[in-house]
């Protein structure tokens, strides 16, 4: 998948002191492509997706997107690359309106004030595309579920149109109808061609979206297989790393 | 919001919702307040409602609003500011020491308002930058800034001539208001238009309701806390100035508990004390509340001990609504079909 590769990770490597967080990770994300990213609780997850948001700065390995290689000092550097991310805390406000929550920090002016009636058509449009359900862009955020809060976050990730969008357990708190929203958006998210990274506990939900699952164990990518060669118990097993070993994708016997 | 279910159920709505769902629950309750107490005065004392006395009303709430409305910024990032009051009192020592040593009041004008600025941004730079809790800063310059007035003036009152401009300024009047409810008038405007016009007003009310949101959207975060601060610090210069103008005299043991009133007024308008939901209208209100009761009590004649009672009582009473008054804000529309 060399040349056709959205976004490659190669021999990522990431010390914070003497702890070795992430000891030389692989990945590799298609356009269009939702890939899920699992592992245990300090496997690393997070930290590699911070370095491919900007926030994190590597030690050694090589990012490439669409081939080029970069190197991101700042998240600014990131979101210049067309990098997104949503973290779990969802960077919302909860007394701003949707629309003003959307726009925060890059709202439509009109000489010094803001163009309200186009801030809120605009983010009527962005919400209406995504199929997010919210009765108004006058309501404020506070006043939303958890389903529409993530909703909200994600969309305003997708209005600064990412070619790579990170998001990380956007549904874990939700409710189950919820979680079905959510799942439709980042389908509907990466139809436009936009690779996906997913990072969840929520297995059931990788099954639903992903087209390929990259297993992290100790600071190492160990696993990369299509979505459909795996069931769950195989899944779990992969993370956990009982039995599995060594049974690299492609295998059929069940752990 | 009938026709909410017969479009499809994608559709979002862009177009602003009516005024009830908009306006600040709280803010509506205290105009009820506002009202009650106006009409309640008009019908106890005969000449309350008269153009007189409400003209006189404006202008002995007008130094109060002029900072309450600065401080409806300050309020809504999740600060305070206790130090106006000895920057007002720093301000009207300052311009009366300079137009003593005869400066031109010009220059004396100019000078006491970057005297504001200055201590706001001091209290901006330590609570913004250094990360010292402004509830901390400002306590301290409030104790340090009076106490460099009264050092200067060794504690006496310094007079102001009555025939320099400064001290007519106190006097003057343009169609039947004083200039200092002109000028509290002005700030009302650029204050409202502020919050809720410009993109500063809404990182200043997203500041109060989650900061670190603000800052990942790329805003300077602390220098809009700072901002907030200095301009408490500059309209508490101006508040020293004209009171100074007023009494004709500038003193360092003026403007005791200023802060304690002006605060009073900000909450009594609705603005939330732990930030994310301020208003300027409602600090108007907040405003006239506390005023109403000062003038009207004083026209009934009963003793002027019992104002601050008063006010205090209704100060509780305020931010019990406060508190609760969205949940009847919810209950009244329940009750009326509205929704």
């Amino acid at each position: 998948m060399g040349e056709s590769a959205l976004v490659s990770l190669r021999g990522i490597t990431k010390s914070f002191g003497a702890v070795r967080s992430l000891r030389g990770v692989d990945l590799t994300l298609a356009p269009g492509e939702v890939l899920g990213l699992v592992g245990d609780n300090g496997a690393g997850k997070s930290t590699l997706m911070k370095v491919l948001a900007g926030a994190v700065q590597h030690d050694s390995g090589q990012i490439s997107i669409d081939g080029r290689d970069v190197r991101f000092t700042s998240p600014a550097d990131a979101r210049r690359e067309r990098v997104g991310i949503v973290y779990q805390d969802l960077a919302l406000c909860d007394t701003l309106d949707v629309a003003s929550n959307l726009f925060l920090g890059r709202e439509p002016r009109r000489g010094p004030f803001i163009d309200r009636a186009t801030m809120h058509a605009r983010a009527a449009e962005t919400l209406s595309e995504l199929h997010v359900r919210v009765k108004s862009t006058y309501q404020e955020i506070g006043e939303l579920s958890g389903g529409q809060r993530q909703a909200v976050a994600i969309a305003r990730a997708v209005s600064f149109r990412p070619r790579v969008l990170i998001l990380d357990e956007p549904t874990a708190a939700l409710a189950v109808a919820e979680v079905r929203q959510v799942l439709k958006m980042i389908r509907d998210v990466a139809a436009q061609g936009v690779g996906v990274i997913l990072i969840t506990h929520r297995l059931q939900d990788l099954f639903e979206v992903c087209d390929r699952i990259t297993v992290m164990y100790e600071g190492r990518s160990v696993e990369d297989a299509p979505i459909s060669d795996l069931d769950i118990e195989r899944l779990v097993a992969m993370i956990t790393r009982s039995g599995a070993t060594n049974g690299g994708p492609g295998t059929e016997e069940v752990a | 919001m009938s026709a909410d279910t017969a479009t499809r159920p994608t559709a979002v709505l862009g177009r602003p919702p009516g005024r009830w769902q908009r306006a600040n629950k709280a803010t509506l309750a205290m105009l009820g307040v506002g009202v009650a107490l106006f009409l309640g005065f008009g019908i106890a004392a005969p000449n309350f409602l008269t153009f007189n006395n409400l003209s006189n009303l404006a202008t002995q709430v007008a130094i109060t609003l002029i900072v309450a409305v600065a401080m409806t910024f300050v309020i809504s990032t999740g600060q305070i500011d206790l130090s106006v009051g000895s920057i007002l009192a720093f301000t009207a020592t300052c311009a009366a020491e300079m137009l003593q040593a005869g400066w031109d009041s010009s220059v004396v004008i100019v000078v006491a308002l970057l005297a504001g600025l200055f201590w706001g941004a001091v209290n901006g730079w330590l609570s913004a930058y250094q990360k010292i809790p402004p509830f901390i800063v400002t306590l301290a310059t409030m104790s340090v800034v009076r106490g460099l007035a009264q050092l200067w003036t060794k504690g006496f009152s310094v007079p102001i001539d009555a025939r320099l401009f400064v001290a007519k300024l106190g006097d003057a009047s343009f169609l039947g208001l004083s200039a200092l409810a002109w000028i509290a008038l002005a700030t009302v405007a650029v204050g409202a238009v502020l919050l809720s016009k410009l993109p500063f007003g809404s990182y200043v009310n997203g500041i109060g309701s989650q900061e670190e949101s603000v800052r990942r959207a790329g805003v300077n975060t602390a220098r809009i806390k700072m901002i907030t601060l200095m301009l408490t610090g500059v309209a508490a210069g101006i508040a020293g100035l004209l009171t100074a103008a007023r009494l004709g005299s500038g003193s360092a043991n003026s403007g005791q508990g200023f802060e304690l009133t002006v605060i009073a007024a900000v909450v009594l308008g609705g603005t939330n004390l732990f930030g994310g939901r301020g208003t300027v209208l409602g600090t108007v209100i907040g405003a006239l509340i506390t005023g109403v009761i000062a003038n009207g009590l004083n026209l009934l004649g009963v003793s002027p001990f019992l104002t601050p009672i008063v006010t205090g009582l209704v100060l509780l009473a305020a931010i019990w609504l406060n508190l609760r008054g969205r949940a009847m804000a919810d209950l009244f529309t329940h009750l009326t079909g509205r929704s």
